[in-house]
Parts: C-alpha cells; sequence; structure tokens
C-alpha cells in the first residue's frame, strides 16, 4: 500500500514505535501526542523511540498540530492518498511503517482521548518487552459503557478462542513485533477491517495466533472527546460484528478445538486509581424499547427464516412481554448468535448485510434486558452477571460446534 | 494423574482438599504459605494450583500476579472464605474462585473444568 512520508529525522530504527490514527484531529492530537511523548521520556529513556501520525489525509491541520509539538522522540507523519478513509487503511500504513524501523514493540492510542497519561504507554508496552504478544487495556468503565462488548464481542471471543480478553475493542494496543508481522501477513483483508472493523481485526488475529496476551490495568477511564456514538451505532455495530463472522471462517481450524477459557496476565497492577470521574451512564431504556419493537416487524419474516420456527415463537413471547418486566433470555440470545454465526457464512455479501442488519434490533433488546436487569447492580455485580453469561456461552459451544460442522457436511 | 499444588496456611483445610482430592484420584502436595512458592512450582510442576488469597503473611493476589507472569498457563483457583477480594481487579487472573467450604463439590467441578480447559498449539 502506498503512503505519503514526512520523516524529518530521517530515522531508519527505533526500539518503540507508538501509532496515533487521526482522521481531521487536529484540536486534539498535539495534547495526546505530548502525553505520548511524556510517557516515552519517562519510563524508556534510553530507548529510541518514535511517534507516528498515521493519517487520513486531514485538511484541518493533523499534520500541522502534529509537528508543533516538542518531542523527545521523533515524530513521523504518513498518511492515506487524498480522499481515502478508513482507520483500518492508517494502521495498515503504521505496520508498514513500522516494519521498517524493526522495533521491539509498537503501540497505537486514539487520538481522541481527552486524558491520556503517560503511565499508560508504560502500561502497554512494558509487557510487550518482557514478552507478550499483545496487550490490550483494562479502562475503568461504567456498566452501561460498552454494550457491544459486554453482549457480543466478550462472550463470543471468550467462547470461541478461550481467552478472556474483556476490553477487545478500545482501539488502544501494544504488541510485538512478532504480532507486526502476523498482521502484515494476514490475508483476511475486507472493506470493514480497512474502516473501523480494524480494533476487532487486530484482538481477533492476536487471540487465534496464540501469542500471550496480557491485559494492562490503566487505573482510569477512557474519556473521549465528545462524539455521537448512538449515531454510529449501526456501523460500528455491523464492523465489529462482521468481522468477527467473517473470522469464524478464517479461524475455524482453531476455535472448534477450544473447550472452556483462559484468564490472561495482568499489567499495571501497582497503578493507584486516579480520580476521574466516570463519563455519565448514556442510556434511556425507553428508547431502546421503542427501537426494539420499531423494528421487529420489519425482521420478523428473515428471523424466522434464519433462526427457525421455536425462536421465532421466543422472540414474539419477548415482544408481548411489555416495558416493564422486558426481559430477554441469554439463553436465547445466545442460541440466536450462534445461529447468526452459522447461516452469515454461506450467504452472498448483501445477505449477510440483512441479516446483520436485523441482529442489530435484537441486540437493542438485549441490551435493555440487561440494563433493567443490573439498574440496582454495583460495577462489580454487573460484572459478575456478564461472567455468568459467558459461562453460559462456553457451556453451550458444543451447539454452535454442532451447527457448524453440520452446515459444513452438508 | 493430575498433580494439584494446595496453598493454604491453615493445616485443617491443608488436609481436607489433601484427603478429599486423593479420593477422586488426584495427586495432591501442599505448600503452608507463599515462601518460595515460584520455586516449589518449577520445581513440582502441578497441573494446577488451589491457593488461599488470605495467608497470614502472603496476600493470595500478589503470589497469583507471581504465578501468572511466570506460568502464563498455569491453572489457579482461588479459595477464600469471604468474596470480597473481587473488588480488587487483580482476582480476574485466576482461573476460578470457590468460597471455602467442607463440601468440596464446587472446589472439585472448577478443578475439572480447569484442567479440561484445551487451547490449541
Amino acid at each position: 500500500m502506498a503512503f505519503y512520508e514526512e520523516n524529518p529525522g530521517q530515522i531508519a530504527e527505533a526500539d518503540i514505535v507508538v501509532g496515533i490514527p487521526t482522521a481531521n484531529e487536529a484540536g486534539t492530537i498535539a495534547a495526546t501526542a505530548a502525553r505520548i511523548d511524556k510517557g516515552l521520556s519517562e519510563y524508556f529513556p534510553r530507548m529510541r523511540c518514535a511517534i507516528i501520525n498515521c493519517d487520513n489525509h486531514s485538511s484541518d491541520g493533523t499534520r500541522e498540530a502534529f509537528f508543533s509539538v516538542p518531542a523527545s522522540a521523533h515524530k513521523l507523519y504518513i498518511s492515506t492518498e487524498s480522499e481515502v478513509g478508513g482507520k483500518g487503511r492508517n494502521i495498515r500504513n503504521l505496520f508498514e511503517k513500522a516494519r521498517g524501523l524493526n522495533p521491539k514493540a509498537v503501540v497505537i492510542i486514539e487520538a481522541d482521548i481527552k486524558n491520556v497519561s503517560p503511565v499508560w504507554v508504560r502500561n502497554l508496552v512494558t509487557p510487550v518487552l518482557k514478552g507478550a504478544g499483545f496487550v490490550c487495556p483494562l479502562y475503568e468503565r461504567h456498566k452501561y459503557e460498552t454494550f457491544l462488548s459486554n453482549s457480543i464481542i466478550y462472550p463470543l471471543f471468550r467462547c470461541l478462542y478461550g481467552r478472556r480478553v474483556r476490553q477487545c475493542n478500545t482501539g488502544d494496543y501494544g504488541f510485538s513485533s512478532k504480532m507486526l508481522d502476523l498482521y502484515l501477513n494476514s490475508t483476511h483483508r475486507s472493506e470493514l477491517v480497512e474502516n473501523s472493523g480494524i480494533d476487532i481485526w487486530m484482538a481477533n488475529v492476536a487471540l487465534a495466533a496464540r501469542q500471550p496476551i496480557v491485559q494492562a490495568l490503566m487505573g482510569a477511564p477512557k474519556l473521549h472527546r465528545a462524539r455521537g456514538r448512538f449515531a454510529d451505532l449501526p456501523d460500528l455495530f455491523a464492523e465489529a460484528v462482521r468481522t468477527i463472522f467473517d473470522l469464524m471462517e478464517v479461524y475455524q481450524d482453531y476455535w472448534l478445538q477450544v473447550k472452556w477459557s483462559k484468564p490472561t496476565a495482568l499489567s499495571g497492577t501497582d497503578l493507584q486509581e486516579v480520580e476521574t470521574p466516570l463519563p455519565p451512564a448514556d442510556v434511556n431504556p425507553e428508547r431502546l424499547y421503542e427501537k426494539f419493537i420499531d423494528d421487529f416487524d420489519k425482521y420478523s419474516r428473515l428471523w424466522e427464516h434464519v433462526y427457525g420456527p421455536i425462536t421465532a415463537r421466543k422472540l414474539q413471547e419477548i415482544r408481548s412481554i411489555g416495558f416493564q418486566h422486558f426481559s430477554f433470555p441469554t439463553q436465547t440470545w445466545m442460541t440466536i448468535l450462534f445461529d447468526t454465526a452459522v447461516a452469515y457464512r454461506g450467504m452472498s455479501p448483501s445477505e449477510k448485510k440483512d441479516l446483520v442488519d436485523g441482529l442489530l434490533p435484537l441486540y437493542v433488546g438485549k441490551v435493555l434486558s440487561y440494563v433493567k436487569k443490573t439498574w440496582r447492580m454495583s460495577l462489580q455485580q454487573a460484572e459478575e452477571y456478564i461472567e455468568n453469561e459467558c459461562m453460559m456461552f462456553e457451556e453451550n459451544k458444543p451447539y454452535l460446534i454442532k451447527m457448524w460442522t453440520k452446515e459444513e457436511r452438508g | 494423574m493430575s498433580k494439584i499444588l494446595v496453598v493454604d496456611d491453615e493445616e485443617h483445610i491443608r488436609l481436607l482438599y489433601s484427603e478429599e482430592l486423593k479420593e477422586v484420584g488426584y495427586e495432591v502436595i501442599t505448600a503452608e504459605s507463599g515462601y518460595k512458592l515460584l520455586e516449589k512450582i518449577e520445581e513440582e510442576k502441578p497441573d494446577l494450583v488451589v491457593l488461599d488469597i488470605k495467608m497470614v503473611d502472603y496476600n493470595g493476589l500478589d503470589i497469583l500476579q507471581d504465578i501468572r507472569n511466570q506460568f502464563y498457563d498455569l491453572p489457579v483457583i482461588l479459595s477464600t472464605a469471604y468474596d470480597t477480594f473481587k473488588e480488587d481487579m487483580k482476582s480476574i487472573a485466576a482461573d476460578f474462585y470457590v468460597v471455602k467450604s467442607f463440601d468440596l463439590t464446587e472446589l472439585k467441578k472448577k478443578i475439572a473444568m480447569a484442567l479440561e480447559t484445551r487451547l490449541p498449539d
């Protein structure tokens, strides 16, 4: 892939490379780059460090803002060509540029974080220097902040790949030189992965690569610049879910053999929690209920076709419960996810899109159910609730294997 | 035969676990503290560790981090009298936890699951 490059220091090697993917982030990149540089100089003073802004040809002055930051580390700017967007393309350019620098560790940190701490750099880099293949952060989270992770990514990844990694789609990671090669050599490319599906793709490839994974405690929440996250939901949902389903086919020889799951090692356990207030919970149960009901008739025929009459009947029951006592049983949700994954495999691209579009209202129903069940729970109690759901996924994996291999034989 | 290392500073617990686990076919070795535990693990190569969280001289959660850092995939089951430990994020590095009880049904179930866990090479 061709990319535009500015390397003012003409550096040819670096021990640590930190990539900051951007698309019009002039307002935030300077502060983020400055804190990353502080982390590198404070915790890795004797290492050769490079910060690479991998950009989508921003027109708002992102490049200028990045180069305006005084830094001890070398700064490089790379960009996709004009009119070429997608976070995944930025990251792929980063992979290629980083490979040429022969690093021991590579870190990616998103540009639009308001509260990047220098110690986050330490926590993402150090485990890699000690032998980890992939480091995933563990931010402080509100119980209603990560629905996609809670309801789909964490239970599915855990049950498929056997490793308990709680926040797989944060967008910030650390990884080794070996992992970098695996990313570069991966033959699975898709339009989804060229965009925001890249986050889940990176975690998924690492999980299937059997590299040692470490979760890094970050001691604080990750605060993004305000953006219309709800408006992005259909796209983010489709990119994450479809990438997981696509990779299930790629890695079937691996995950079909996995039984139960294992924890990971942790880093950053010495960290004192920073007193950063968690962002307010942006959840409106009534609105979720309306969305679930509104889309029901639109998709009920598709659901009956894909999930069969028993699940279709169950969904009608769920619909008839009403808002006050609304509940979407985990068993039903798990069966739907497993059946969707199996059905997805044999479909045309347009059918796949329709199938995942039809999963979205069911996901909204599952989110509502989780919100109602955990409304009075502490974060810890809500986490235990999710852990129990994950156990149900693991216990029922033989059903997924049976359906998947039956489909293959048929 | 799978070898299980029971780490607990209470003798009656070590005895109870040893007898019951031997009865269902496991080889059991014990340690009364975290002292030189990593060396013992290196030497004895247990298939699984049952680790008390609150010992007089050692914090089981700190020992858990050391075990996980050195023996990445060695199954560890935390054994505790109280479940308040779950507030500490370090506990997620354990495979499972059980609340101490004279009925070892839950512990045996978790041991079997941990030993059955399979991740391909």
